[in-house]
């Protein structure tokens, strides 16, 4: 295998690692303020509604693990395009909150 | 939604958790299950249950992809450039979203069923093109290689027909944003087609995408205002649950058999988005 064509393994391991309990996380979350919500409503919906923008928030997260990853390696075409995926979503948030 | 009630929200799990087993086992998000199933059957709204369902895109997409990276099928490389072209297709959905009309969405979706239904029962072609020098987009090195079991092989393939694979991408993006699907059935003739993945490639590499997508609609569709936490926590809770136990359980089910009653049920769940498109709803009551 020539190694130019894959990207160093450290890359896949990093995301893998974020996205493994990044899953866990929020979805620990979301259980907790659940099973809170049952009991007493309020406090524990609010503390789901933290787990759910979590979620939201994990592939932009991942997204910016590789801008990070890309700026480093010096391949600063592709840190400039992992820079517009950021963009385009935050584009999305403004337009989508209007 | 201050209130909340047990039977509600563990009907919104147990759906979540049948139909990300089941998906699971053949591939394929479940989110083209739960809007249906939210909407059809506990008559909620369509809006709401699309803010539900990307936030259960999400969670599958994030928990199943570590496995992927792990066994390097995921093109990484790749997957960041499309992106670009799924989040654009995700941005120009959000604003369609606020202008449609709720019954023609429930016309896109049954179309969006019927294809995947469709998609189910043909059979993915591979067409694997071997990296041959440089390419017109080799200044990307996105060509690489994936290692093969059984045998015990590395494969090498290249990606091809980039700026279709990118159109194809876009109107994934803005399907996904506008019905709450990972959009599976759009993404894959883009990536076994036109740029020529080889199959787990194309799964993986989809899978990771799909993420990002649902979250460049799911921020719009919160801040909207669109994500009910009694809804969408439920279903999210559900799907992870559903995704670990699907892959452990359901192996042992004959594959095909599977497949025909997904078709049985896509069929039936087109059907009634159909229906209810056209403002009739057999089961319940109309929303």
């Amino acid at each position: 295998m020539s190694g130019e064509l894959a990207l160093p393994a450290s890359l896949e391991q990093v995301l893998g690692r974020l996205l493994h309990y990044g899953t866990h996380v929020a979805s620990a979350v979301i259980a907790l303020g659940l099973l809170l919500a049952f009991g007493s409503g309020g406090a524990g919906m609010r503390i789901a509604t933290i787990g759910i923008v979590l979620f939201i928030l994990l592939p932009v997260a991942r997204v910016a693990a590789m801008l990070l990853f890309f700026w480093r390696a010096r391949d600063y075409r592709f840190a400039a395009i992992a820079a517009l995926v950021l963009l385009i979503i935050a584009f999305s948030y403004v337009v989508g909150s209007r | 939604m201050a209130e909340i009630h047990f039977g509600l929200e563990a009907w919104l799990f147990a759906v979540a958790l049948g139909t990300s087993m089941l998906g699971g086992v053949l591939g394929m998000a479940s989110g083209i299950f739960i809007v249906p199933f939210l909407t059809m059957f506990g008559r909620i709204d369509i809006h709401t249950a699309i803010g539900a369902s990307l936030i259960s895109v999400i969670a599958c997409s994030c928990g199943s992809a570590a496995l992927f990276l792990k066994e390097r099928l995921t093109n990484i490389r790749l997957a960041v450039l499309l992106e670009t072209a799924t989040t654009s297709g995700a941005l120009c959905g959000v604003f369609l979203a606020g202008l449609i009309p709720a019954a023609v969405l429930y016309l896109i979706f049954a179309l969006i069923l019927l294809l995947s239904a469709q998609q189910m029962l043909a059979r993915r072609k591979e067409s694997i093109v071997a990296p041959g020098g440089a390419g017109r987009w080799a200044a990307l090195r996105l060509d690489s290689t994936y290692p093969e079991r059984a045998p015990d092989r590395e494969v090498s393939y290249s990606v091809n027909r980039l700026p279709l694979g990118m159109a194809l991408m876009y109107g994934a993006g803005l399907i996904s944003a506008l019905l709450g699907i990972g959009s599976g059935v759009l993404k894959i003739p883009a990536m076994d087609t036109a740029l020529r993945l080889p199959i787990k490639v194309s799964s993986a590499t989809s899978n990771f995408m799909i993420g990002v997508t649902a979250a460049a609609s799911a921020g719009a569709y919160f801040a909207r205002g669109e994500v009910l936490t009694a809804v969408a926590a439920p279903v999210a809770l559900g799907s992870v649950v559903g995704a670990v136990l699907g892959a452990r359980i359901l192996m042992s089910v004959p594959n095909h058999r599977l497949r025909l009653m997904f078709v049985a049920i896509l069929l039936v769940l087109a059907a009634q988005m159909l229906l209810a498109g056209f403002g009739i709803n057999l089961i319940g009551h109309a929303a």
